[in-house]
């Protein structure tokens, strides 16, 4: 850079920025946390203590909300319209499971926890059916 | 904030600015939360009615709405996500804005002030 140009450049650099998404996108992270509301209900059957029943519940809900967290990621962020060609019912799909997960926070009833991983892995195959697998995980992940 | 603003533009600014300039102005200004120089333009100034998700806000008195002149399909294309700006991070207070940018003098092949809008609807969709 020469003199004049030094002598010219801007003192302050300021940004115009956007969001700069990862581009991971899976129903994997989402199905996790819906195990572990799977598995906390069924350990709550198992025991009848109060202090795990309060520490139980407690998980619970977190879980259930990180459930919720990672199925909006993947509708608002991964999904375009031109998906809907494919999975014509995909909002449907999103809305029932969104709503499952509501029940499965509150309820203590594993039937509403199998429901919930259910949904998850019908929205699996729509991630799938869209190519998500291929144009989202990084390559070389263990089976 | 492409077209109107390039990355690695350099820009004139009046900094001596105490009250939101006119509509359409491109303005530099820390950002809420995290205090990072940023420029945006106004889509909206005080008192003004912003649409926002099924209805509107109404801007307080020093307040001012700020977008990205960026077009969601261009950003799309680029591989970037959504726009960080007042959608994001909502009506931003007199207190934050630093100056009103005005003229590009670098690169010279588009040198010149910046245009003042480029938006009819200014404020946007919600």
């Amino acid at each position: 850079m020469s003199r004049l140009s030094r002598w010219l450049a801007p003192s302050t650099v300021v940004r115009a920025h956007c969001d700069l998404p990862c581009g991971v996108y899976d129903p994997e992270q989402a199905r996790i946390e819906a195990e572990s509301c799977y598995k906390i209900i069924e350990k709550m059957g198992a025991n009848s203590d109060a202090a795990f029943t309060t520490r139980a519940i407690h998980i619970k809900e977190e879980r259930a909300d990180l459930v919720k967290h990672h199925l909006d990621v993947l509708w608002h962020d991964y999904f375009k319209p031109e998906h809907l060609d494919k999975v014509p019912n995909l909002h449907e799909l999103f809305w029932n499971a969104t709503k499952q997960v509501s029940k499965v926070k509150a309820s203590t009833d594993i039937a509403d926890a199998k429901k919930l991983l259910e949904q998850i892995d019908e929205i699996d195959a729509a991630w799938k059916a869209t190519g998500g697998n291929e144009k989202t995980r990084v390559a070389g992940r263990p089976g | 904030m492409s077209p109107a603003i390039e990355a690695g533009d350099w820009l004139l600014v009046d900094p001596t600015v105490a009250r939101w300039p006119r509509r359409g102005s491109v303005v530099v200004f820390r950002e809420p939360d995290t205090d990072e120089l940023a420029i945006k333009r106004v889509a909206a100034g005080p008192g003004d009615r912003v649409p926002y998700a099924d209805g509107f806000l109404i801007l307080g008195a020093d307040e001012a709405w700020l977008l990205s002149d960026a077009p969601d399909a261009a950003l799309l294309a680029a591989g970037h996500g959504q726009p960080v700006d007042s959608r994001r991070y909502g009506p931003v207070p007199v207190e934050l804005l630093v100056a009103r940018a005005w003229f590009r003098y670098a690169p010279l092949r588009r040198l010149g002030t910046l245009r003042s809008s480029r938006r009819r609807n200014a404020a946007g969709p919600p």
